[in-house]
């Protein structure tokens, strides 16, 4: 009975530092994805939220992009904008949130390609916006490149694709 | 003198209290043959929805008449193994996944010149019958040739401008399916 009573916590034991080892150090592929969760749920808000609720949420939206980030939007009809730098991102973000009644952007999709060094990756996936009080969500496609600096995944080049050129 | 298990007993008793008709419909007259049934349901179902049958819900008015906003539909995704899309198909295009994907109707084929004039289709020049189009267009689009892996694809709804539409060429890889109306 002993015997497997410290056989069981043995295994409990390493089953532990199994769940540690992958908690601590995930692989690149789960990092960017727990990155760009954290974008789309920093991105969303809904209405109500005080200017200092706001520049925190926008200066936190700007942590996920590195110091030189360049953001190129085309969606035609709608959007044309080119962002450069976390500032533009952080003054975008901050300009939205006071402007707009609330926001939901979600990524249904998410193909990543990890460079072989592990150190940059590629991400194609489509975005889905939601603005409230409009019925049509927005549906684009996207490319992010990301690059591991000290440690975390920051977005280094967002632009979309064409889907239909 | 016999003593009975009481477990005998009491599954005995429970099978007695159920009716032979309910039995019957909730199990079949033999079980195992309504296991091995379900069990084949299963599995053609998840093979269908997986590989063959996906089911889409549109959202938007780009495909107004035809198809509805908020309308469900299916597109079968093997429609194209054995022929390539012909024109007049309304497929479903990907985006970076089929989680959400483009639903328009292929007017231009591969290596043809697609050209809008006063809200008409020119294909290579000659004027398209659209008879799914029924709203009023007034496009004017200069002529663009399709590349051999292209086709041309549009929404029935051309009554917005044409800068509120999303349309164009798109390559054959992205089609994922035709449309079940």
């Amino acid at each position: 009975m002993k015997t497997v009573f410290r056989f069981v916590l043995l295994a409990a034991l390493v089953a532990l530092g199994v769940w540690l080892w992958f908690v601590l150090f995930p692989s690149p592929e789960k990092a960017i994805r727990q990155r760009l969760a954290e974008l789309a749920r920093t991105a969303s808000f809904s209405s109500g939220e005080s200017d200092l609720a706001r520049l925190a949420a926008a200066q936190k939206l700007a942590g996920c992009f590195s110091t030189n980030v360049e953001v190129d939007i085309n969606v035609p009809g709608r959007v044309q904008h080119t962002l450069i730098g976390r500032d533009e991102i952080k003054q975008a973000a901050f300009g939205a949130r006071s402007t707009l009644s609330g926001l939901k952007v979600t990524f249904p999709d998410i193909n990543i390609t990890v460079a072989p060094g592990k150190q940059s990756a590629t991400v194609d996936l489509t975005v889905e916006v939601n603005i409230a009080g409009e019925h049509d969500s927005i549906v684009q496609e996207m490319n992010f490149t990301l690059q591991k600096t000290d440690g975390k995944w920051l977005i280094t080049r967002v632009e979309t694709v064409r889907t239909l050129s | 003198m016999s003593a009975r298990n009481p477990v005998q007993q009491l599954s005995g008793r429970s099978r007695s209290q159920v009716p032979r008709w309910l039995r019957i419909v909730v199990i079949g007259r033999n079980p195992k043959v309504t296991l091995v049934r379900a069990a084949v349901l299963a599995v053609l179902c998840i093979l269908g929805y997986k590989f063959t049958l996906l089911h889409i819900r549109v959202e938007g008015i780009s495909m107004l008449p035809t198809y509805q906003d908020g309308s469900a539909h299916f597109v079968n995704r093997v429609a194209y193994l054995w022929h390539e899309p012909r024109r007049g198909d309304v497929v479903s295009i990907r985006l970076a996944g089929i989680h959400l994907m483009y639903l328009k109707r292929v007017i231009g084929m591969p290596g043809e010149t697609v050209a809008f004039v006063n809200g008409q289709v020119l294909i290579n020049g000659q004027a398209l019958d659209e008879p799914y189009e029924k709203l009023p267009c007034g496009w004017n689009l200069p002529p663009e040739k399709l590349g051999p892996d292209e086709y041309f694809v549009v929404g029935d709804n051309r009554s917005m401008p044409s800068e509120n539409h999303t349309f164009g060429k798109v390559e054959r890889n992205r089609i994922v399916g035709k449309a079940i109306p």
